[in-house]
Formats: C-alpha cells, sequence, structure tokens
C-alpha cells in the first residue's frame, strides 16, 4: 500500500472532481447568481502547484485530472486539459519568487481562476457547445473569484498537508 | 522558414497549438455525431460517476432533509389545494380510462400497433452538474444498461427539460432545453391556434435562457396561456410532451417575424430526479 501513497493527489483530485460535480448540482442556485463557474477542481490543481513547485511530474497530474474532468464535466477534450497543465506549469515558475505566505498564493490563484473562466468561455463560444456574451464573462467574474477565494481558504490546508506529504510520484521513502 | 524550424521551442509551441485544436475540433465532432462515446471515455464516465455517486449520497441525504423541512411548512396550503381538485380527480380518472380503452379498441380496429404517442418511461437521478453556468449540462445515473439512447427526451416537473446527448454504460449526460449550443437538436412542438388549428414549429433559444416558438407560420393566432406540446415530428421523441405555455407573443427586432416567447413547464433550476422519455415508434 506504501507505494500507493505516491498517487494520494491524484486520487484526492478524483475526489474533487466528483465533489465539484455534486456541489455544482446541489448549489447550482447560488452559481447561477452571476453566473459563477465552480473552481474547485483548478483551484485544487493551482494550489498543488504552489505548494510541490519544483515537482515536473504535477504537470502530469494536471494534465491527468484535466482530461478526466473535461470528460466527465463537458464532453469534450481541450478546455481544462489545456489550462490545467498550462496554469501549473506558469504558477510553479511564479512560486519560486512568490512570498510563501496563505494571501500572496491565494491571489495567484485568484488571477488564474480569472484565466480559467475566460479560456472556457473562450472555448465554448469557439466550438458553439454555448454562445454567451462578453458581458457574460465579465458579470461572472466576480462571483467566481468569491467562491473560488471560499474554495482555495477551504482547501488550502488540506492540498498542503497532501503536496508535502505525498508528492506525486516521488517515493519519499527514498529519502528518509 | 529555416530559422524558424531550427528554433526547437517555438516549433515545439507551434506543434501544441495545432494539437490542441486538432483534439478539440475531434472530440467536438464525436460529441455531436457518434451515438456512443469511446469505451475509454465512456469507461472513464462511468469510474468518475461512481465517485459522484458516493459523495451524492450523504449530499442528498442533508437536501432531502432540508427539502422535508420546506415540505413540512408548506403542508397547509398545499393540504388545502389539493382538496380542491380531489372531486375533479376521480372523475378525470374514469374518463381517462374510458377514453384510453376506447383509443385502444380504435387502434386496434385499424391494425395500429404503435403510434407517435407511445411511450416508456424510466427514472433516473441528478448526481452531477457541469461546473460553469455557460454549458446547461446533467449528469444522471442511467445509461445503456437501462435502456437509453442518445436524443431521448427528458422531462422533470411535470415538462421537457433537454434531451439525452451522450450515453456511457452507467451515466449519461443530458443538455438542458436552453442551452444555447449551436449544434443541439431542436424540439419540433405544436400548439392549437385561437381558431383550432395546429401550429408547428421548433423550440429555439433567444438570448440569457429565454425559449422560443420559432419557425410558425401563424404565431399571430397564438395567445398568451396556449400550451406547447411537442408534435413528435423531429423522429426522436413523442408526441403529447408538455414543453410549456406561451408567455408573449412579439415581433422580432426587424418586425418583420412573430417572437412567441415560452415559459417553460418543466423543472429547470433543480431537477434532481427526471424522467426519459423512450418513443416507442421507430423513426
Amino acid at each position: 500500500m506504501r507505494s500507493l501513497q505516491k498517487f494520494s493527489l491524484a486520487f484526492a483530485l478524483f475526489v474533487a472532481l466528483a465533489v465539484n460535480g455534486s456541489l455544482s448540482f446541489y448549489l447550482h442556485q447560488f452559481f447561477s447568481f452571476g453566473n459563477a463557474s465552480n473552481l474547485l477542481l483548478p483551484v485544487s490543481m493551482m494550489l498543488i502547484a504552489l505548494f510541490d513547485d519544483t515537482n515536473a511530474k504535477e504537470i502530469w497530474l494536471a494534465l491527468g485530472a484535466g482530461v478526466v474532468s473535461d470528460i466527465y464535466s463537458f464532453g469534450i477534450i481541450g478546455i481544462y486539459a489545456v489550462c490545467l497543465p498550462l496554469l501549473c506549469w506558469l504558477l510553479q515558475k511564479i512560486a519560486r519568487f512568490l512570498p510563501e505566505v496563505f494571501w500572496a498564493r491565494i491571489l495567484a490563484v485568484l488571477v488564474a481562476a480569472i484565466l480559467v473562466d475566460s479560456f472556457t468561455w473562450l472555448v465554448l463560444n469557439v466550438t458553439g457547445l454555448s454562445n454567451i456574451a462578453f458581458t457574460s464573462l465579465l458579470q461572472s467574474i466576480f462571483p467566481t473569484l468569491i467562491w473560488s477565494f471560499i474554495f482555495a481558504a477551504a482547501t488550502y490546508r488540506l492540498w498542503w498537508n497532501l503536496a508535502r506529504d505525498h508528492p506525486f510520484m516521488i517515493n519519499l521513502e527514498n529519502y528518509r | 522558414m529555416k530559422k524558424f524550424l531550427q528554433n526547437k521551442k517555438l516549433l515545439s509551441a507551434c506543434i501544441i497549438v495545432v494539437l490542441i485544436f486538432a483534439i478539440l475540433g475531434g472530440s467536438v465532432s464525436m460529441r455531436n455525431k457518434r451515438n456512443t462515446p469511446m469505451i475509454i471515455q465512456s469507461f472513464g464516465n462511468d469510474v468518475v460517476a461512481v465517485g459522484a455517486r458516493i459523495i451524492d449520497f450523504p449530499l442528498s441525504f442533508v437536501s432531502g432533509s432540508l427539502n422535508n423541512v420546506h415540505d413540512l411548512m408548506n403542508t397547509q396550503n398545499e393540504n388545502n389545494y389539493l382538496k380542491s381538485k380531489v372531486t375533479d380527480l376521480e372523475q378525470t380518472k374514469t374518463r381517462n380510462a374510458t377514453l384510453e380503452a376506447e383509443n385502444k379498441q380504435l387502434k386496434s380496429a385499424l391494425k395500429l400497433k404503435e403510434s407517435l404517442t407511445d411511450y416508456e418511461k424510466i427514472q433516473a437521478s441528478v448526481i452531477s452538474r457541469s461546473p460553469d453556468s455557460w454549458s446547461d449540462l446533467l449528469i444522471i445515473n442511467k445509461g445503456t444498461t437501462a435502456g437509453l439512447h442518445k436524443n431521448m427526451a427528458v422531462m422533470s416537473g411535470g415538462g421537457v427539460i433537454g434531451r439525452v446527448v451522450e450515453v456511457n454504460a452507467a451515466s449519461a449526460k443530458v443538455e438542458l432545453i436552453t442551452t444555447s449550443d449551436k449544434s443541439a437538436n431542436r424540439f419540433a412542438v405544436e400548439a392549437q391556434a385561437v381558431n383550432g388549428k395546429k401550429v408547428h414549429g421548433i423550440i429555439t433559444v433567444i438570448g440569457n435562457n429565454t425559449l422560443a416558438f420559432t419557425q410558425a407560420v401563424d404565431g399571430k393566432k397564438l395567445k398568451r396561456g396556449t400550451k406547447i406540446y411537442t408534435s413528435g415530428m423531429g423522429g426522436n421523441s413523442p408526441k403529447g410532451l408538455l414543453v410549456g405555455t406561451i408567455a408573449t407573443t412579439t415581433h422580432d427586432t426587424f418586425g418583420l417575424s412573430d417572437l412567441v416567447k415560452i415559459t417553460p413547464a418543466g423543472e429547470l433550476n433543480d431537477p434532481s430526479v427526471v424522467t426519459i422519455i423512450k418513443r416507442k415508434v421507430d423513426d
């Protein structure tokens, strides 16, 4: 079982994906107010990237999480499968000179959340799966930021512990 | 060109962008054209759906308890309303049974096996929803094993709410009727005009999740409050499913054609349980 510990983050993201869908359903009345997006999974991946910034394998985790999430949530590949690895790479680069404090990381996550929301809007419009006005995107940004802040603050400690104790595809036993 | 080919970083970036567009285009095309997704995709969907069902169990318990409290608070009003309907109900049931028997006899006399109004119902629970408010997708806990197929109509709260767009073995995706997806199959509908004639058209979404009865020849003859039903003409859904009622009849922005806005009859905001309609008659 110990050999599976290096996949703890992958399993936790799988749970986050399932929770993401359920929360979107049960809290739809709140999310639909201002067309907010539920970015629990992307926020989780962003926090992991910020905490474990030296692990290049996190990008593969982001790609896997993105593909599975795209297939399950949208039925197409190319929304989270593109923006999660890109943001993971970007945040890992930023994390090297970002202060290792809660507010600095939250700020980085919120900026990245705007990028995810905008990219989702762009892909849905380009592929014709939705026809959403630009004003609708602008209206959605503020409520999405509020929800992203709630998710980031609520799961901050969890992802910090997981990324520190069980980094993806790294067997910490080798270092002990 | 030679410089470009020698710059490995730039070349890799270009290849990745092309690859992303190819995957995106391919997956959208596959979503629209294929009746069932690829086995690997279907398997992935079902695995996450199992996880979602486990997560859904405690959440639905809490949500159900809160709804029960709300229902309890409305009991008196509901009881008074139902009492007023009880007298009518018995009479309607008797009349319905008589008409059903007569309908059966007439069908057998005409040697009609199945007609557009015949359908079967499959009950399912909603386990997830798309994370953004724009794509209007629900994920339900029934799939091909329960007899679901792509393009079946889905009802909740007494009216049509959408259509099945992807079917896996143990889960399926439902696209709501309010979707602005340009490639979505639209419902062929009909309504009775003031002069007693049937007006045919299709359901379209006109900005901000508003439904409209379009491509109708005599839209002006439809008055407010008229009920709109599926006509069964699209080849996917049966005839006689309630879609909504007419809210307003105006002209479009150019003043050239009638614009008939519809209030949906189905529960679009919180459809926890849905009914999938399986049309009996073949296309």
